[in-house]
């Protein structure tokens, strides 16, 4: 029989408000332990949750981005439960009424059709405290962290509309790329700010009907989440042609071994409204100054690229997919640089290079203005190809403008006439076998010659200048 | 001072505003209202050696006001009912003025009416919560117990008002406390039949008295009905038993409160150390918050719904009259002696609607008619008509004092 899977992913990104959700404490989970605390976040008896406006804000604007409705009237649920890592006995999230409904994101498939993933809901929900095991001489101790306490969270719980590894992978892409572009999240597994658990059945193709699902956890990167999905669906097909059933439960993908595991089974406690976080109701003016921050989302920002600046569409999503990127590409483009020529230097030079330095363009010293100047220079004629890749090099360990660097380095480009011409002579007299291929007919003699002469004038002679001298006098 | 009242003393009382309102005046807290370092134990072995972090904004606000804070007297387990309860008796015997009491049923007019007080429950939500370590969130505050409402007044100025640390308060203007006004006339007030039938016979004759009394001072007497009235005392163990639970579930004994010996991990130990904090009463109330949470949630649902219908069918009253009046209770031996949930809800059915719908009410003591054993008298108005009820009390207590 012929097998589909049905995948529907319940997504927990971490806000990257100022402060964590209901105190005025430093959303800041990796810094010193306890350090980011206060009685509120500590859960201390007596205290009282405080909902922080700008963490709304931050949750609409990723609601928003992933197309949901927001309702005008949520609030916050105690869902019930023990253990060491929440204190208070109850994690404030939202249950009964969540911040949002019915959104969808856009995904291209296996097969390069676009398809709609459906979102159920988006809500909010604190983050709990953090452990750490670790052992005093021979007894293990449990150690809290309650810097992450308290941290903004939301969960986005998709539609099961997802049918295999690359549709989740691509879903979690484009998920990421939506609130990253609003900036209201990270969005990074590695870096623990994004987590991903996936619910997954399977069904003979074409059935309509939902069969029991198992819950896998603990992937920590979207190729795992790919792994751990294709992992799962083999697991129940073997199952299911072995005449077995599946059954409801929870298991942890093993990233070391690549399976997954059954856990133990997990206790799911009841959600009662809180009654001291007052129900948050949303007026229509506030939610059009909220929408009024959205910025031009990709999906728009693609079309536009490609339509004004005339890139091919496969460089107009790569410019555009991250927001910051997408500014600073138009910053160089704004200063008169050709779009492609700008593609080209961003892609291929500036962002590997970034890559080794571990930079992003939050961070690095080459800014869009003293790349531009670079390319510029370059454009100018004052540049070889060579010695703007140098310079930009360059760029990387000094503040100092491309040009100074240029001056300083001696990268000019040297295009005087009468030196070039003794270059050459030289080279040509140093390389007689060389001269002869190239007046026996061998093409390539050239290239060699050329060469030769720009590692002579280590590298800054202007190359097309030596091609014509050399085209005359061997001409 | 006397240690059968206070269960922590202030030797060192702080300096106090010789400007304030309240300068002048003494009075007492309970132990689960918080005062920076002092033993903040609500009552309970699961706050065994707790002391408050910081003040409560009514702390603040108090010494604000110039009053001197003597201490905090005892109370039951966590503020349930009123077992060893003396915040009353440390205003009938003269050690303090006025008395908080955290007031989640009923708890400052019972308290009251056994001492010959007034007794006084502010609207909900008009006095920040922030400090004080509650059992039922959605319906509990600070209540006032004092000699007269003169002094219930100048109190409830000095503590009422916005505070931004706590964002369970409405937004709302809160109305100007402090000024009873000059009553000139006591208006309509509405008296629920079904409460008089609640009472006993000998209860009954006196409450028809104390209403005779009322209408001979110029207030109309209206009959109306409450038909659901039963219900509150339902709805209210329900709601009141489940918020419990969640309040509680943060008494882990792990940074604070009694800790068992002898558990071979985490889970015993939570499980050993709440099986040994918590009292027979409040366990019970605990165990039964959370059947409703983890096995019946439908019912802890209905009782929300019923609780929203009650609120409704009290604000529909106030459209013909201006005051309710009720008894304030009709068991008299067994105020301080409640051994199970049963014999608490006794004590209060007839003061827990003012908790339920967040309503004001006073108890307006019984010897003001001459009889120690009346059921006493329990107004009630709408939602910030706080003012209306205390110059109402003023203006009686005037009445009997001879000076109208």
């Amino acid at each position: 029989m012929d097998y589909e899977a049905v995948i529907g992913l319940e997504i927990h990104t971490q806000l990257n408000s100022e402060t964590k959700m209901f105190c005025s404490c430093p959303n800041r989970p990796g810094d010193e332990p306890n350090r980011n605390t206060c009685p509120i976040c500590l859960w201390m008896p007596g205290t009282i949750p405080k909902f922080s406006d700008q963490v709304l804000e931050k949750a609409t604007l990723a609601a928003m981005a992933l197309n949901c409705e927001i309702q005008k009237h949520n609030a916050f649920d105690q869902k019930v439960y023990y253990y060491p890592d929440l204190p208070k006995g109850f994690q404030l999230s939202q249950f009964h009424k969540p911040l949002a409904k019915n959104g969808w994101l856009e995904i291209m498939t296996e097969d390069g059709v676009p398809k709609k993933i459906g979102i159920r809901q988006v809500h909010m929900e604190e983050d709990v405290a953090k452990l750490i095991h670790e052992t005093e001489g021979r007894t293990p101790i449990s150690l809290v962290d309650f810097n992450r306490a308290g941290t903004p969270l939301i969960e986005i719980v998709s539609e099961p509309d997802i049918r295999s590894p690359y549709e989740a992978m691509e879903y979690i892409k484009a998920l990421r790329t939506q609130i990253r572009y609003v900036g209201s999240a990270d969005c990074s597994m590695e870096q623990g700010t994004m987590r991903v658990d996936a619910n997954i059945s399977i069904r003979p193709k074409g059935s309509d009907q939902f069969n029991t699902k198992v819950e896998v956890k603990n992937m920590n990167s979207i190729h795992n989440v790919g792994d751990a999905i294709a992992y799962e669906i083999n697991r129940q097909m073997g199952r299911l042609s072995a005449g077995e059933s599946i059954v409801l439960h929870t298991r942890l993908w093993d990233p070391e071994k690549s399976i997954t595991a059954p856990m133990r089974g997990k206790f799911e406690g009841p959600c009662i409204p809180d009654p001291s976080v007052p129900q948050i109701v949303i007026s229509d003016e506030w939610l059009e100054n909220i929408r009024s921050q959205l910025p031009e989302m990709p999906g728009r920002k693609v079309e536009r690229f490609v339509r004004e600046y005339g890139l091919p569409h496969d460089e107009g999503v790569l410019m555009s997919m991250e927001k910051d990127l997408s500014e600073y590409f138009e910053a160089v483009v704004q200063e008169g640089i050709s779009p492609r020529t700008a593609v080209h230097w961003i892609a291929s030079q500036l962002m590997p290079a970034m890559r080794e330095r571990n930079q992003t363009l939050s961070n690095t010293p080459v800014s869009s203005d003293r790349l531009t100047e670079l390319i510029a220079m370059l454009e100018r004629d004052e540049i070889n190809a060579k010695s703007a890749k140098d310079v930009m090099l360059k760029l990387f360990e000094t503040d100092e403008r491309p040009d100074v660097i240029v001056k300083k380095y001696g990268f000019k480009q040297v295009s005087d006439m009468n030196e070039l011409e003794v270059l050459v002579d030289t080279i040509l007299s140093a390389n007689p076998d060389a001269v002869d291929d190239f007046k026996n007919g061998v093409a390539k003699a050239m290239g060699f010659l050329i060469g030769q002469a720009m590692q002579a004038s280590q590298g800054k002679a202007n190359p097309k200048l030596i091609r014509d001298i050399l085209m005359t006098k061997l001409g | 001072m006397n240690k059968e009242i206070f269960s922590y003393i202030d030797s060192k009382p702080s300096m106090v505003n010789k400007t304030g309102s309240l300068h002048g005046k003494s009075i007492s807290i309970q132990p689960n209202m918080s005062v920076r370092g002092w033993p903040t134990e609500a009552g309970s072995r699961a706050l065994e050696r707790f002391a408050a972090l910081e003040d409560a904004t009514v702390v603040e606000n108090l010494r604000t006001a110039g009053v001197t804070i003597k201490g905090s007297t005892h109370m039951s387990e966590l503020g349930f009912g009123l077992i060893g309860d003396t915040a009353a008796q440390a205003v009938a015997t003269g050690e303090v003025d006025v008395a908080l009491v955290t007031d989640s049923m009923g708890e400052a007019r019972i308290a009251a009416s056994s001492k010959n007080l007034f007794g006084f429950k502010p609207s909900f939500g008009i006095i920040s919560r922030y400090g004080l370590i509650g059992l039922i969130p959605s319906m509990e505050c600070y209540g006032i117990v004092a000699n007269t409402p003169l002094e219930i007044t100048i109190v409830l100025e000095a503590i009422a008002g916005t505070d931004d640390r706590d964002y369970s308060m409405p937004e709302e203007v809160i109305p100007d406390f402090g000024r009873l006004e000059d009553i000139k006339t006591l208006g309509t007030c509405g008296v629920v039949a079904e409460c008089v039938d609640m009472l006993e016979p000998s209860q009954s004759k006196a409450f028809s008295a104390a209403l005779s009394r009322l209408d001979e001072n110029g207030m109309a007497i209206q009959e109306v009905s409450l038909k659901d009235f039963d219900l509150f005392r339902v709805a209210h163990n329900v709601i009141g038993s489940v918020e419990a639970s969640s309040s509680c579930g943060k008494y882990d004994s792990v940074r604070y409160g009694h800790r068992a010996q002898s558990a071979r991990n985490w889970n015993e130990m939570y499980i050993k150390s709440r099986a040994e904090s918590f009292g027979l009463l409040v366990k019970t109330y605990l165990f039964q918050g959370a059947y409703y949470q983890f096995e019946d949630y439908g019912t802890f649902e209905n009782a929300c719904r019923i609780r929203a219908q009650l609120v409704r069918e009290m604000e529909a009253l106030y459209e013909t009259i201006d005051v309710l009046i009720l008894p304030t209770r009709r068991k008299n031996d067994t105020i301080y002696d409640t051994h199970s949930i049963d014999d608490v809800y006794d004590v209060f059915d007839l003061t827990l609607p003012a908790n339920m719908t967040g309503q004001p009410a006073i108890h307006i003591p019984g010897s003001f008619f001459g009889r120690e054993t009346d059921p006493g008298l329990q107004f009630m108005a709408p939602r910030l008509g706080d003012m209306r009820l205390l110059s109402v009390a003023d203006h009686l207590m005037k009445v009997r004092e001879g000076d109208i």
